[in-house]
């Protein structure tokens, strides 16, 4: 169980080979219309796929590098917002400049690594623990700033009427809509997670790994430590960046309910629960505690009696024993080697 | 031409003055011993020398450049390497991966080419393998090379540690107690690895306890009490130097 196997094929070409088809899809008159009791799986699943984009980012901070980025949720906020901003049409009581969906895209990468550069000169240099309370102090800030600024932002009711380019280019309305997203998030996904494995897997990655393991050994062995540390925290900016714009093209709004620390703890989670520096084992993770997710929800439409409101409170419970059981029995994760995190097991 | 020069060094941390006015110039090809009581400021000494820790006043001079408070990755990449006092392999990564670590001019290690997997960086990698290989092999390690470092015993992670700084082809190393925990077996070997790599050219600064070690060892000794220079010369001179026994030998 030390290892997730999956077919030997290179997932930045695989990546590259789908997410050309996936616009060739979009192009084409083709469409697929899945079911409609298949909804509420794609809907998880779309959702799955951008928190895996963040994650992607994250665990290259944490799980390689040492990085403790308690605010993920930030830049994906950031980024998602000035997307949404850039090019919402009318938005109700909210900021809409109009512009084209690709200007949104590229400024909500660059919003989220504008937020990585600051955050990152300001507090890399200082001890470990202060990029952990930064980024959590940020991340509530930036959400705080959200509801308060509501002539920008719309508030808690939302920034509407953002393009939404993949619905546009897909006939055949709903569910159609549903499917082109996961082909095209998909592809991007999977071309994600084979770009930064190659950064992983390869020399560059055995620098980021030193540096978890031991700073100033790093630097005293040639490596510009620093230099490191701030481009693999804006690499996940910037990754956590896209992933937030995607969200707001494929919602045609930005609402302060996307971007809530809810989104940090699931990355975290499915991080911690996959096995931290396992490329594919945090993704395993993700997907297991958002199936946990979904699961708990059926068995709340099985007790009518107990409201939603409860049954969250109950599901937080029990994705919190999830990783208490994890953390006492398998401290690595479920896919992560012991002794590379230095824990017993 | 003088390999390396510290001219007033000073370093204090609050009201303690761990390096007070320390000097001292070392021969290229020289094997040069720092000895001194605990707290002399010997690891001090080192830390502001190699960078690790900004020194309050003096000079550094390496290879004809000053190199005063240069970033520690600079003076590695120059030539000047230093091992720490305890032990500090990356027990999280195989012994292998410790030695291949400081590779210089690695293309591999820069995103693009990583991301592309660069013929360069391939090429570069195999290189650094066959000579992280050879290391291994002198070292008498090798059949750990795919072991976690954190496995290895404390002899064992002290040749690592030795292996590991070889790898930057340094001109000069500086050792912070290297023969501290190592059995005397080991310990002679080790002796016999640093004159071995002395009769290649390496120069070498050994901080060590233990006198008698030194001795056979050093062409010249430095003697620090409570963060100045006390006494240098040739072991001879140094061990019949009345200041030195009353400080250091006496008790
Ligand atoms: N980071 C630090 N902060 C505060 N004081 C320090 C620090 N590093 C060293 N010192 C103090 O500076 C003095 C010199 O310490 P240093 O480690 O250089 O001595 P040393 O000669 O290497 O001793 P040893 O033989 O025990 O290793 C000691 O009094 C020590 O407590
Ligand atoms: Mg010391």
């Amino acid at each position: 169980m030390s290892r997730l196997e999956l077919p030997a094929i290179d997932a930045t070409r695989a990546g590259l080979v789908l997410f050309v088809a996936s616009i060739a899809f979009l192009y084409s008159p083709i469409f697929i219309r899945p079911p409609s009791g298949t909804f509420v799986f794609l809907e998880l699943a779309v959702l799955f796929l951008l928190y895996a984009l963040i994650l992607i980012g994250l665990n290259l901070q944490f799980g390689h590098t040492g990085l403790v980025n308690f605010g993920p949720v930030a830049f994906f906020a950031v980024g998602g917002y000035a997307a949404a901003i850039l090019t919402a049409n009318d938005p109700y009581r909210a900021v809409g400049l109009g512009f084209a969906w690709p200007v949104g895209l590229v400024a909500g990468v660059l919003a989220a690594v504008a937020l990585g550069v600051l955050l990152g000169f300001s507090t890399l240099k200082l001890r470990d623990d202060f990029l952990a309370i930064v980024t959590l102090a940020v991340a509530e800030i930036i959400h705080g700033l959200t509801i308060t600024f509501r002539d920008i932002t719309g508030g808690s009711i939302g920034l509407q009427n953002v393009p939404r380019p993949i619905a546009d280019m897909t006939g055949g309305g709903g569910g159609a809509e549903l499917f082109a997203t996961i082909v095209v998030l998909g592809s991007v996904c999977l071309l994600a997670y084979g770009v930064f494995h190659r950064l992983s897997a390869s020399p560059y990655g055995r620098v980021l790994r030193a540096i978890r393991a031991d700073e100033q050994v790093t630097e005293t062995l040639g490596k510009r430590v620093f230099r490191y540390k701030l481009v693999v925290f804006i690499y996940g900016a910037a990754i956590g960046g896209l992933a937030g714009a995607l969200l707001v093209f494929y919602n045609g709004a930005a609402s302060a309910s996307f971007f809530t620390i809810d989104v940090t703890v699931i990355v975290w989670i499915g991080m911690l629960i996959g096995g931290a520096g396992s490329d594919r084992g945090v993704l395993g993770g993700l997907a297991l505690i958002m199936g946990f997710q979904l699961l708990t929800r059926f068995f709340n439409d099985l007790l009518p009696f107990v409201t939603q409101d409860q049954f969250a409170s109950i599901r937080l419970v029990l994705v919190g024993l999830l990783l208490m059981l994890v953390v006492k029995y398998r401290p690595e994760g479920i896919w992560g080697t012991a002794e590379e995190l230095e824990v017993e097991s | 031409m003088t390999l390396l020069a510290v001219d007033s060094l000073h370093r204090s941390f609050g009201s303690l003055v761990a390096v007070d006015d320390v000097s001292f110039e070392i021969e290229p090809g020289e094997v040069v011993g720092m000895i001194g009581p605990n707290g002399a400021g010997k690891t001090t000494t080192f830390n502001c020398v190699s960078g690790v820790l900004d020194s309050d006043a003096g000079t550094v001079t390496f290879d004809g450049e000053d190199v005063t408070n240069v970033p520690a990755y600079e003076l590695a990449r120059n030539g000047l390497v230093r091992t720490f006092q305890q032990t500090r392999e990356l027990s999280t990564m195989t012994v292998e991966a410790n030695v291949l670590l400081p590779t210089p001019a690695h293309p591999g290690e820069r995103a693009w080419h990583a991301i592309t997997r660069s013929e360069a960086s391939q090429q570069r990698e195999r290189e650094a393998r066959e000579q992280a290989m050879e290391l291994l092999d002198v070292f008498d390690i090798r059949s750990k090379a795919d072991e976690y470092a954190g496995t290895l015993s404390g002899g064992q992670r002290k040749l690592l540690e030795l292996a590991r700084a070889l790898m930057l082809d340094p001109t000069m190393l500086m050792l912070d107690e290297p023969f501290a925990g190592v059995n005397p077996t080991l310990t002679t070997e080790l002796v016999a690895h640093l004159e071995s790599l002395n009769d290649d050219g390496l120069t070498l600064l050994i901080i060590e306890h233990e006198l008698e070690t030194l001795t056979d060892l050093v062409d010249r000794l430095i003697v620090l009490t409570d963060g100045r220079v006390l006494a240098s010369g040739t072991p001879a001179e140094v061990t019949s130097n009345e200041e030195v026994i009353d400080a250091y030998l006496g008790n």
